[in-house]
């Protein structure tokens, strides 16, 4: 035990003045003389002991009292192993950052952890007084953060009141960094930031720290236990069952055991809310294991949601995964070669051809045949009947590739079939003369063609690079653009050394999709009929830009007679983690609604939806299913399958390990982040003032008696 | 004769008495103070005072045959007087230590010495004999043999002012003085007056009083308490001392008053009850009570028991 002020303990000495007064007490007693005295004795013989003892006690009590006013106003302190953080109370800065990640719904003996969490945030506010100015931030990954502090208690004790974990995992550098912003805008001496979290070392980042050296104090709260064993579903993808049935999926379900000891996990796999199988898993200390279930989806459905889900353990919420299965339907795409060589790099279609069968695979998704511009003759009605005869019902998408211009009966064939549905790629050459273009392609043209310009014509070889056009300004949320992110150094790193230049137009159907840093237009939509066509204004090989040998080529071909084909439901291209965007293909639809598994939603109409290929959809905030209703043109609605999309959570917040101290930032008392005082000082002088009270009380009891 | 004294006449307050001169004066203040209002009838009784009649028989004295009697009756009476002889009066002063308390007015052995003094002023005037024996300490050896002389009166006077002039001391009970009566009055009836507190009494004193009785001597107790020792009026923090011992108690008066009052009301009612029982006349007097009344009472009280015991 310690004194705040010792030097008030002098007043102890004040502990003799009810002894004096007892004894002086005594010995003022009046004296009288008394003859009857053998009556009192007799009396008294009955209460003297009482008497004895109440003087005794009120001796004792004055006694008590004295002293424990000089001890209270010395204000006595003891020490106890810290159970919380240190507070101070008094003016100040101070940031609770609050680990509402999903992690956070950890249950621990049947309560869930962020109640702990938010329990301490509340004594924390309690012990800092109503002089500081405290700002709550949720160290959730992209949670909205205060934009200032507050002395309004109240209302964070309600905002407290009101956490619920959510769906994302942890981001807490990006929390404390947030907090360091707010600490920063103040004008108090001290700031302090209090982190109460789970500390997940998938939340930190040791390489951005928050804050310099003179950043604010760090006050961790260490409400975690040592170990929070976990087990989570870490990934589910949904692939077509070669060795299965047409409708035969195999679903590979990743289990992660973030726990010290191995672990026997029973896992079932339902598709469409029904269980259709169940298996067990033994998985390792910090190994993470496949399970594959083979199962058949539903008769007539060609798309449909599934999950795979292990035995309930403390952390429920990633427990469960959901994947987006479907029967995908091959595109089957007629390449006609303008250029065939017979060195197979050469050869114009070579690297188009790769992309859409990587590796040549039967399950690419996608057929492909090639074909020579003279071929092509076989879609004419003449040729049928013939071995040459092309039947283009059999195709979905055709792609002119360097192809010189074709006869008025062949494009004529070619238009019937895309106004009825079909897809057309155009990509120009050296075969190609806009002039002859502009006398029979325009059918299948979105706009009208050009001469191509070189635009390292006459450049030195050395220059030749630095004066090469770049992809820019693409339309990010077009289906065809969906797997690029919005820098997409696959795409916007390509050199395009020569393009073609288009006609004027006043069509309003053409759309431009991908413009050069020349402001050129690099790829052109138009919808025609019932079909589509894609200009791109480059070679589909390295003969104009070497776009072909970039990452980016294979998802954009690959993307482009999908969209050419109407056929974007494709396994794995539907599962989303909590808080993404998802973009949904409008078509033709004038009014689009999401729902998710909670059943709020968004519904896109009007302006909304208007003269847009396609949507984004950003309140992902729970896991589960999320459904599409749509509303054509004609006004009937019915659910989109084939828009159904997934949100799991991020597989990262599953992995509780904790982060080692260094990885904190450093506080900025230079403690580490870890409390300098493993000990808590407890004021005990509230104690002994209501003990005084209680004397006084008692005293004034004793006096009356 | 009326058998209460006139209480608007008797105002003497005892502490004003205490301050006169000497003590024959202040017996002379208050046997006039108490005289003048009674009729002196009631006490002028003489010792050949006639009582009766009685017949004749052989040996009785023919100077006391009532010739008046024998012309109307043609019997012989005798006349029978009240007493053949002078009256003895044993004063017994309790000169214990106990005595020596003075609540408020003054000690109780001082208000006992001046009823005393009166009583023998007033036997002396009535030409009986009077004695006085102290008792309360064993040194004390006081014993004044009853005369009937009025320089007699005097030397008593003396005896009862050295007396109260020394002050009480000692614990010695009654009970040795009373028993130096019984002996001294084998032979002859007297009136034996006892003042005290009585506290030092014990069982035997009053078995000798009850004796006393017995033998036919007239006994009267004045049982002399301060009045605070009845009200016991005290309050705070106060610490008695025993008058008699080295006791001391520290006490808060107010704790325990119920019980000493009912305490010492129970001894009186036991005293009076035993006293009473055995024909001694009590008195239970207070020393702010004033002191022609205390005599008075004691005249009064004489007289009316006076015939009754003569039947006796």
């Amino acid at each position: 035990m310690g004194f705040l002020a010792p030097l008030m303990l002098v007043g102890v000495a004040a502990l003799a003045v009810p002894i004096a007064i007892h004894l002086i007490g005594r010995r003022r007693a009046r004296v009288v003389k008394f003859a009857a005295l053998d009556f009192l004795l007799a009396t008294k013989r009955r209460t003297a002991r009482r008497f004895r003892l109440r003087e005794r006690m009120l001796l004792l009590v004055r006694a008590i009292a004295c002293a424990a006013v000089a001890i209270a106003l010395a204000k006595p302190y003891t020490s106890c192993a810290r159970k919380g953080p240190a507070v101070t109370r008094g003016p100040q800065a101070a940031v609770l950052v609050i680990d509402d990640s999903f992690a956070a719904g950890y249950l621990i003996d049947g309560k869930r952890w962020l109640r702990s969490a938010t329990d301490e945030a509340r004594r924390i506010l309690t012990q800092l007084g109503p002089e500081a100015e405290v700002a709550i931030v949720r160290a959730a990954e992209a949670a909205d953060h205060p934009s200032e502090l507050t002395r309004d208690h109240l209302r964070l004790r309600d905002q407290l009141l009101a956490l619920e974990p959510s769906a994302r995992p942890a981001d807490t550098t990006r929390a404390l960094a947030r907090a360091a912003q707010l600490l920063a805008a103040s004008s108090h001496v001290r700031k302090t930031v209090f982190l109460i979290s789970l500390l997940a070392k998938t939340g930190v980042r040791p390489d951005d720290p928050p804050w310099g050296k003179d950043g604010p104090t760090l006050v961790t709260s260490e409400l975690r236990p040592p170990k929070l064993p976990n087990l989570a579903v870490t990934a589910l993808r949904a692939d077509p069952d070669p060795g299965g049935a047409t409708r035969g999926v195999a679903f590979d379900a990743e289990v992660g055991n973030f726990s010290d000891a191995a672990s026997k996990v029973e896992l079932s796999l339902a598709i469409a809310d029904r269980v259709v199988a169940r298996g067990t898993l033994e998985v390792g200390p910090g190994e993470r294991k496949t399970k594959r279930f083979l199962a058949a989806l539903p008769a007539g459905a060609r798309a449909t949601d599934a999950y795979v889900a292990l035995s309930g353990d403390a952390l429920a919420i990633d427990d469960r995964r959901w994947v987006r299965a479907s029967l995908r339907d091959r595109v089957r795409v007629l390449i006609v070669d303008g250029d065939p060589r017979t060195v197979r790099h050469d050869d114009e279609v070579f690297y188009l051809e790769a992309a859409l069968r990587p590796g040549d695979r039967e399950d690419s998704g996608t057929s492909v045949r090639v074909i020579t511009s003279e071929e092509l003759a076989g879609v004419e009605p003449r040729a049928r009947g013939t071995a040459g005869a092309i039947d283009l019902d059999e195709f979905d998408v055709v792609v002119l590739a360097n192809v010189t211009a074709l006869p008025t009966a062949r494009v004529n064939v070619l238009a019937d079939w895309m106004r009825a549905g079909g897809g057309i790629l155009v990509s120009p050459g050296d075969h190609v003369d806009p002039a002859a273009y502009d006398r029979t392609m325009l059918p299948l043209l979105p706009q009208s063609l050009r001469d191509p310009i070189d635009t390292t014509w006459g450049a030195p070889p050395d220059e030749r690079d630095s004066r090469a056009l770049h992809l820019v300004k693409w339309e990010a949320d077009h289906p065809i653009f969906t797997p690029f992110s919005k820098a997409a150094p696959e795409l916007a790193d390509a050199k395009f050394f020569e393009i073609s230049l288009l006609g004027p137009t006043t069509s309003a159907d053409r759309k431009v999709l991908a413009r050069f840093t020349n402001g050129a237009a690099a790829l052109v939509e138009a919808s025609i009929g019932a079909g589509r066509t894609l200009l791109y204004t480059s070679t589909l090989d390295r003969d104009w830009n070497d776009l072909p040998i970039h990452p980016g080529f294979l998802p954009l071909m690959q993307q482009a007679v999908r969209h050419l084909a109407r056929k974007h439901a494709a396994f794995g291209e539907t599962d989303h983690t909590v808080g993404s965007s998802v973009v949904l293909p409008t078509g033709d639809l004038k009014k689009l609604e999401v729902r998710g598994p909670d059943g709020a939603g968004a519904v896109f109409e009007g302006d909304r939806i208007a003269g847009r290929s396609s949507v984004r959809f950003g309140r992902t905030d729970r896991p589960g299913v999320y459904r599409v209703i749509g509303t054509d043109q004609t006004g009937s609605t019915h659910e989109r399958d084939e828009l159904a999309f997934v949100v799991n959570v991020d597989a990262r917040g599953s992995d509780l390990t904790p982060a080692p101290a260094a990885a904190l930032p450093v506080s900025g008392t230079g403690s580490g982040g870890t409390p300098v005082d493993d000990s808590r000082r407890i004021e005990l002088w509230h104690a002994l003032a209501a003990a005084v009270l209680l004397l006084l009380l008692a005293e004034g009891l004793l006096v009356q008696r | 004769m009326s058998e209460d004294p006139p209480a608007s006449r008797l105002h003497l307050d005892p502490a004003q008495l205490a301050r006169l001169a000497s003590l024959p004066i202040k017996a002379r203040v208050i046997v006039e103070g108490a005289l003048s209002g009674l009729h002196r009838a009631a006490v002028h009784g003489s010792s050949v005072e006639f009582a009766e009649h009685k017949e004749y028989s052989p040996g009785d004295e023919l100077r006391h045959v009532d010739w008046k009697a024998y012309a109307k009756l043609d019997r012989y009476y005798v006349k029978q007087f009240e007493q053949e002889s002078q009256l003895t009066v044993y004063l017994v002063l309790d000169a214990s230590a106990s005595m020596a308390f003075a609540g408020g007015g003054i000690a109780k052995i001082e208000y006992a010495g001046m009823a005393l003094a009166a009583l023998a002023y007033l036997v002396i005037q009535q030409q009986d004999k009077v004695g006085l024996l102290a008792c309360g300490d064993q040194k004390l050896d006081t014993l004044v043999p009853p005369r009937a002389r009025t320089t007699h009166l005097h030397d008593l006077m003396s005896v009862l002012e050295s007396l109260i002039a020394r002050g009480a001391t000692g614990d010695e009970s009654p009970a040795a003085a009373l028993s130096r009566i019984a002996e001294l009055t084998r032979r002859r009836r007297a009136l034996i007056v006892l003042a005290s507190d009585l506290f030092d009494a014990d069982d035997r004193t009053l078995q000798l009083l009850a004796q006393l009785r017995a033998q036919r001597h007239d006994v009267s107790v004045l049982h002399i308490l301060d009045p605070h020792e009845r009200s016991f009026p005290y309050d705070g923090l106060t610490q008695f001392e025993a008058l008699e011992s080295a006791s001391k108690l520290l006490v808060n008066p107010a704790a325990i008053r119920q019980d000493y009052l009912a305490r010492m009301e129970a001894f009186l009612a036991r005293t009076r009850a035993t006293l009473t029982t055995a024909g001694v006349d009590y008195h239970l007097v207070q020393t702010d009570q004033p002191l022609e009344r205390t005599l008075l009472e004691l005249l009064v009280t004489r007289s009316r028991l006076g015939p009754a015991r003569r039947a006796g």
